[in-house]
């Protein structure tokens, strides 16, 4: 689970970084030569980037002069570097929790616990990797940088995906990259606009609805690819189609392809054509006291890198916690798996996104809030999903693109209502206030709903469904 | 649409105090306070000719004779008034049950509209939020009326059917109808209005059929054992989903009425119009008289959705209509008929802004307070009645929605803007004629159940005269036997 969760963090990072990087790349571009005529106002010397200003706004500076007493040099770059690492974000009390949690992994507390502690330890951890990448692309330049961030993130994500398919829980990463894209549509986008819509009150509210809509065209191509499994199944068991398993395989397997191209697309469009849609708002001054404004890397590129590698193992190892604990959290809080997974997963996961998602929105930046949040429920669905689907295939496992029914509704009416709502540029709470509705809506929908397996102590249900629960729990 | 209209008229009595306190982007204040609601119900209203009554001698006769001319002739729909009494006749006197639903569907239309004219007269009394408030609540009140009795006699599916074809019938019909005439009427003119106000009634509409397709997708994932078989959920999810929905609604109201008024204010309106609409400025009846009335009429409502809700199944036979088909199509239209005049005759005035009001806002209200209203109400007095239409009425609704919204979309409009949802109407219509979504049944048609009918006789006439009695044969016959029984039973 914690690898789910890690990864939605990481996707939303690298969404960021993305959008960030051609901004920088312009920037960089832009200074050598003398200022190449930016669409947007931007040559202020920060280079302020949505990834920057959108992480940056759980980073605190770092105050150096306690560590500058230290007399040998060696430690204090050692130090330094510790610091920046850790103390660099205003997460870093949850850091405590990645310790714990391995404590209570080796020392057997409960399970509950244990599950507990991985989620949590993984909010900071997954901050500090899109740190990293960031520092990272300093030294690649930002097109690299940009691409690195849309893998990177991703890949911890897949890192987690593979952890659970390899133990056959092909339902708990579906559940959670849905829930992963519904947080972000949903959630995350209608508390900010809601919030920044009451803390804006009387203010023009506006962006850039192209941004919105190239997001959302390739949502809705997702969608499809969702409903036409799920509607070919339907055939399929009504009897209009030939009852046939390997075609919905073999369809999933082509529709990820389909998917896959179409992310490759929107990546080059991005990073290569249509740079200018992307670049973000002029930071003002009055930002300056709560976000850190870098234009140069704060740690070495070697350091970056080894710090980057730790800290994906690290990941790796909650998230393999996570994924194990995830039925004994489910039975010992009494609510069921696939709430957990849709519901709870993703808001802890997207917790530091969010809090940033909402900091921009009440500064009235929303171009920077929609770049995070449908960036990212971009990211998910057309690369995670579809790239899950093909590392299954290699591996043998038969994952197809089939969500259930309320998951594949729930994922349209999602999309549909984010779409209509952005869909004129503009921006007022009520508008933020309806896709909150429907997230807890869909909340309540998902925290009734009981999967059959869960249904051991129920005496009514049938010996077959009872034993079916037995086996898979 | 009067609360659209009351921070309008409330800007308007603001600004003539303090001598115009600064113009709200729509000019609004040429004198006359029109809002939308004032506009489209007036648009029925007649100018009362007081000149008869002012030669009655008595002063109180005179009061109360005018009091009586203003509510009863002041709108072109008294002509139906009369199926009032007749209504009530019908009932003692035991008249077929199917004139009965007619002629108090044919009362309740003019009830609505003096409903509507009052409520309008308090707010000229309470100030322009109450006002807005007031008929926020009880703009709807025929359709809440009818709710609420049958949920009382148990008819749920009633309930649902009649809620769902309002919001359909202002959707699809009176939407649809008026772009298209006011398309037809202002053909060679540029159509506009302000599509924010638009975005938020889709937005809340969609929020809307969110809950009621969640709901279905649940009864769904449990027949087909995705869930466990549990009954208990879909009432409590319909519940929550139902407090979410009055929540949104109440956000609707404050955003409406206190935040962002501009975005209602409605269209100035043009010296043309004097010679066939009221305008008034004034209350024309005393406040206590308006109560009073209403009061009245309320009541007089009441007691004719009862006779509607009571015979609707006796007229539903009496047809050879489905019942489903009666509440979800017939029922709204009848009930919707003046707002929908009034959409028409804005709209043929290219005052598309009155139009979306009416219509949207209706549809609004309907969908996010009346219904969700009915499932709190069913909560408390003890019946089980949850959010969940079936797959014909939901899937019908999200694409009325749907096909709105895109119609909607960039802010202008032509005829076949209207044609478009008009048509829709007309497909759903057809369909809920010839499908019961209720019973599952296919409604036949007289001339199809003829041919069933002498198809089925004529297997049986071939069998009868051979008497071998092959089994698939007689298991045809059979089949025909029994499908023909319940085409006879279903069409007397």
């Amino acid at each position: 689970m914690s690898y789910i969760f890690v990864s939605c963090t990481a996707d939303n990072v690298a969404a960021m970084a993305s959008t960030g990087y051609e901004a920088a790349r312009r920037l960089e571009a832009g200074n050598p030569k003398g200022g190449s005529g930016s669409r947007t106002a931007h040559g202020h010397g920060h280079g302020r980037t949505a990834h920057n200003m959108s992480s940056s706004s759980l980073r605190k500076k770092s105050d150096l002069s306690l560590l500058s007493k230290v007399r040998c040099g060696l430690l204090r770059t050692i130090l330094t570097n510790l610091q920046e690492i850790f103390l660099g974000t205003k997460l870093f009390i949850l850091f405590p929790a990645v310790p714990l949690a391995i404590a209570a992994n080796y020392l057997h507390f409960g399970r509950a616990w244990l599950f507990a502690l991985s989620l949590l330890g993984l909010t900071p951890l997954a901050e500090r990797v899109s740190f990293l990448t960031e520092q990272i692309a300093y030294y690649t330049g930002p097109t690299v940088g940009g691409l690195l961030n849309a893998t990177c993130g991703n890949a911890t994500e897949l890192i987690i995906a593979l952890f659970a398919l390899h133990r056959g829980k092909i339902e708990v990463v579906k559940c959670s990259l849905v829930g992963s894209i519904l947080s972000n549509l949903l959630l995350v986008l209608g508390s900010s606009l809601f919030l920044g819509g009451i803390a804006n009150l009387h203010k023009e509210q506006s962006f850039d609805r192209k941004q919105a809509d190239v997001n959302t065209g390739l949502l809705l191509l997702g969608a499809l690819c969702h409903i036409l499994l799920l509607a070919f199944d339907h055939a399929v068991s009504s009897g209009e189609q030939a009852a046939d398993a390997a075609p919905r395989l073999w369809l999933s397997r082509a529709c990820s392809i389909v998917m896959l191209l179409a992310y490759v697309a929107y990546l080059f469009f991005q990073l290569k054509t249509h740079r200018q849609l992307y670049e973000s708002e002029e930071e003002q001054d009055d930002d300056n006291d709560d976000a850190v404004a870098q234009d140069e890397a704060v740690i070495g590129f070697p350091s970056a890198l080894a710090w980057l590698l730790g800290m994906t193992a690290v990941i790796a190892i909650l998230s393999e916690y996570v994924v194990a604990t995830i039925e004994a959290a489910s039975d010992s809080w009494g609510i069921s798996v696939s709430f957990i997974s849709i519901i709870l997963l993703p808001i802890v996961g997207n917790a530091a996104e969010h809090a940033g998602a909402i900091i921009f929105a009440f500064k009235n930046k929303l171009d920077i809030t929609l770049g995070v949040s449908l960036g990212s429920a971009t990211q998910i669905s057309m690369f995670v999903v579809p790239l899950s689907v093909i590392v299954a295939w290699i591996m043998g496992i038969k994952m197809d693109l089939d969500l259930e029914l309320l998951e594949t509704g729930s994922l349209i009416m999602a999309i549909l209502i984010t779409a209509f709502t952005l869909q004129d540029g503009t921006s007022h709470y009520l508008k933020g206030l309806v896709p909150l509705l429907c997230y807890l809506a869909i909340g309540a929908c998902f925290f009734v709903s009981k999967s059959p397996a869960n249904q051991i102590h129920d005496v009514n249900a049938g010996v077959l469904t009872t034993s079916t629960g037995v086996t898979v729990a």
